[in-house]
């Protein structure tokens, strides 16, 4: 026997099979691919991410839609309020809306840290035409290399501005940064800004009594417990939270997702435009508002009308992307491809 | 309303999923699928199943921050793998070095062998583990990643070049060196079998 045999035989003697934990080594992975990077800023939440949020992220937008028009009522609920940016500002034309929605997480653990413990994970800049007939959805990348202009912090300080990825902004100065950011690099006047906790999302949906949802083939996926017949079925909150997170069916890709969660967006919608009882839609505007953050600009009256306009309308909302390309400087960031995203912004803003 | 399309073929090759990560990050995750049981057993041979789970998570994590630096004209990606998780294993250099002197005091309680391999190998193996243990321990940093990569991972000479960044004929010289230190400390028990 010789010595590299013995060798091999002593290594034998010691390995051990990969444990369960590994399951957990490869959740860590993907919550770094899903851009947990928050470790520069707030040490404490590295590291650890709860995957499924990352998941769940474009289906913020489907509760941010169904919440902007109806929930923004939270008028007596006394939900958490900011102030809209100070200084120079885009100016407002005509009667289109522009709000801004943050998809925020909070971490399990963070409750007593405040809002410092919140990731926005997804910006979504939403415009409402005038007539409130069309939605234009542009998420914003959560790794968009931006300029963060000077921001307050929570506990008082400073911040200059500087470079960063946009969803720094609402680390360092929360909902109120995150939208002076917005405004000073797409040039878009912003009227309101509300942030949702994806914690949220099951809610709502349980709220509206349930959505509807339209497979061509049925679905049997494990991964995300997810299983429905072809055709139309009824789900609550919890189907349709696994249904946005549905990664192996498909083509698994982030469009067929998006795909998805516009489904899911126009089905609560219906859902919510149908909501005539007031019970019902007392109870809605109840969950919403535990898990939103807005400014106080937007006023009961104003919500309750945006909501009968967004009824009326039966508002169509197309879904759209800033146009960006792998940052020169950093090829695990991006940064905006201009001119095209400032063409973007500029027929948003005209729209 | 919702489309669901048939899944498209996975990629093969490993440089493939490598390049597809690039712009879908979460495709990385299925070289973990590929890879990480393989790295898990490497490491917990050196260091332990305690550590050896958290090293593989490391190794990926650096893995992924550095996809972009990978040389997609290599379709294999183990020896890139290999290299990260060397060099992380390094940073445990004292206590490898532990693990194989605990290993020449008491007998190995981890070992997993059938009666039927005990028979085979006889009680020489056993006996000579001790042996063994202490000769690794006592190894530079340099010449163990070699010797085990070569001995434990089963990777060709090119490849431990590759992984650790060195030339094919530094991983030859290294391996003879561990080789002959290994011999030593077994006493020349095999002198038949002294040079392959």
């Amino acid at each position: 026997m010789d010595d590299l045999t013995m060798l091999r035989d002593l290594g034998r003697g010691l390995e051990h099979e990969p444990p369960a934990g590994l399951a957990r080594q490869r959740r860590r992975l993907l919550d770094e691919a899903a851009g947990g990077r928050r470790r520069r800023l707030t040490p404490w939440a590295g590291g650890w991410r709860a995957g499924w949020i990352a998941l769940a992220a474009v289906a913020v937008v489907t509760a941010a839609l169904v919440v902007v028009p109806t929930v923004l009522l939270r008028g007596t609920t006394g939900a958490h309020t900011v102030a809209p940016p100070t200084g120079d500002r885009p100016p407002k034309k005509g009667g289109a809306l522009t709000v801004l929605l943050l998809g925020s997480d909070r971490r399990p653990t963070s409750a007593h840290v405040g809002d410092l413990g919140e990731r926005s994970d997804l910006m979504v800049l939403l415009r409402l035409s005038a007539d409130r007939k069309r939605a234009t959805a542009v998420s914003l990348p959560r790794d968009s290399m931006v300029r963060i202009p000077q921001c307050r912090s929570a506990d008082g300080r400073t911040v200059a501005a500087h470079q960063d990825m946009i969803n720094q902004a609402y680390a360092i100065g929360g909902l109120t940064c995150a939208w002076k950011t917005v405004e000073t690099t797409t040039g878009v006047r912003v009227d309101h800004a509300v942030a949702i906790r994806y914690d949220g999302l099951e809610k709502l949906v349980d709220a509206l009594g349930g959505v509807e949802v339209t497979l061509p083939h049925a679905v049997n996926d494990p991964k995300s417990k997810l299983k429905l017949p072809a055709g139309r079925s009824v789900v609550d909150g919890r189907t349709a939270v696994a249904y946005t997170r549905l990664r192996y069916v498909g083509d698994g890709s982030d469009t067929a997702r998006i795909k998805r969660n516009t489904a899911l967006m126009q089905a609560m919608l219906k859902k919510v435009s149908r909501l005539d009882d007031p019970a019902a839609m007392a109870s809605f505007v109840r969950v919403a508002a535990t898990s939103v953050t807005t400014d106080a600009g937007l006023d009961l009256d104003t919500m309750l009308g945006l909501a009968r306009d967004v009824q009326r309308a039966g508002t169509r909302v197309t879904a759209l992307t800033v146009p960006w390309r792998p940052s020169v400087k950093d090829p695990n960031r991006i940064e905006w491809q201009q001119p095209d995203a400032a063409r973007l912004f500029e027929r948003l803003a005209a729209m | 309303m919702v489309s669901l399309m048939i899944p498209l073929a996975t990629p093969r090759l490993d440089s493939d999923l490598i390049a597809e990560s690039r712009a879908r990050p979460e495709a990385f995750a299925a070289l973990f699928d590929r890879y990480a049981a393989m790295l898990y057993r490497y490491v917990s041979r050196r260091l332990g199943p305690e550590v050896a789970e958290d090293l593989v998570g490391e190794t990926f994590l650096v893995a992924f921050r550095r996809r972009d630096r990978y040389d997609l004209t290599r379709p294999d990606a183990r020896p890139w793998l290999f290299g990260i998780v060397s060099k992380l294993v390094s940073r445990h250099h004292r206590d490898e070095a532990a693990r194989y002197r605990a290993l020449t005091r008491s007998p190995l309680d981890d070992v997993a062998e059938s009666p039927a391999e005990r028979v085979e190998d006889g009680v020489r193996a056993t006996a000579v583990r001790p042996l063994l243990a202490a000769a690794l321990a006592r190894l530079s940093k340099g010449d163990r990643d070699v010797l085990l990569l070569i001995a434990w991972a089963g990777l060709p000479y090119d490849e431990v070049a590759q992984a650790l960044g060195i030339p094919v004929g530094t991983v030859r010289s290294r391996l003879n060196r561990a080789r002959r230190k290994v011999r030593e400390a077994l006493g020349h028990t095999n002198p038949l079998r002294d040079e392959e």
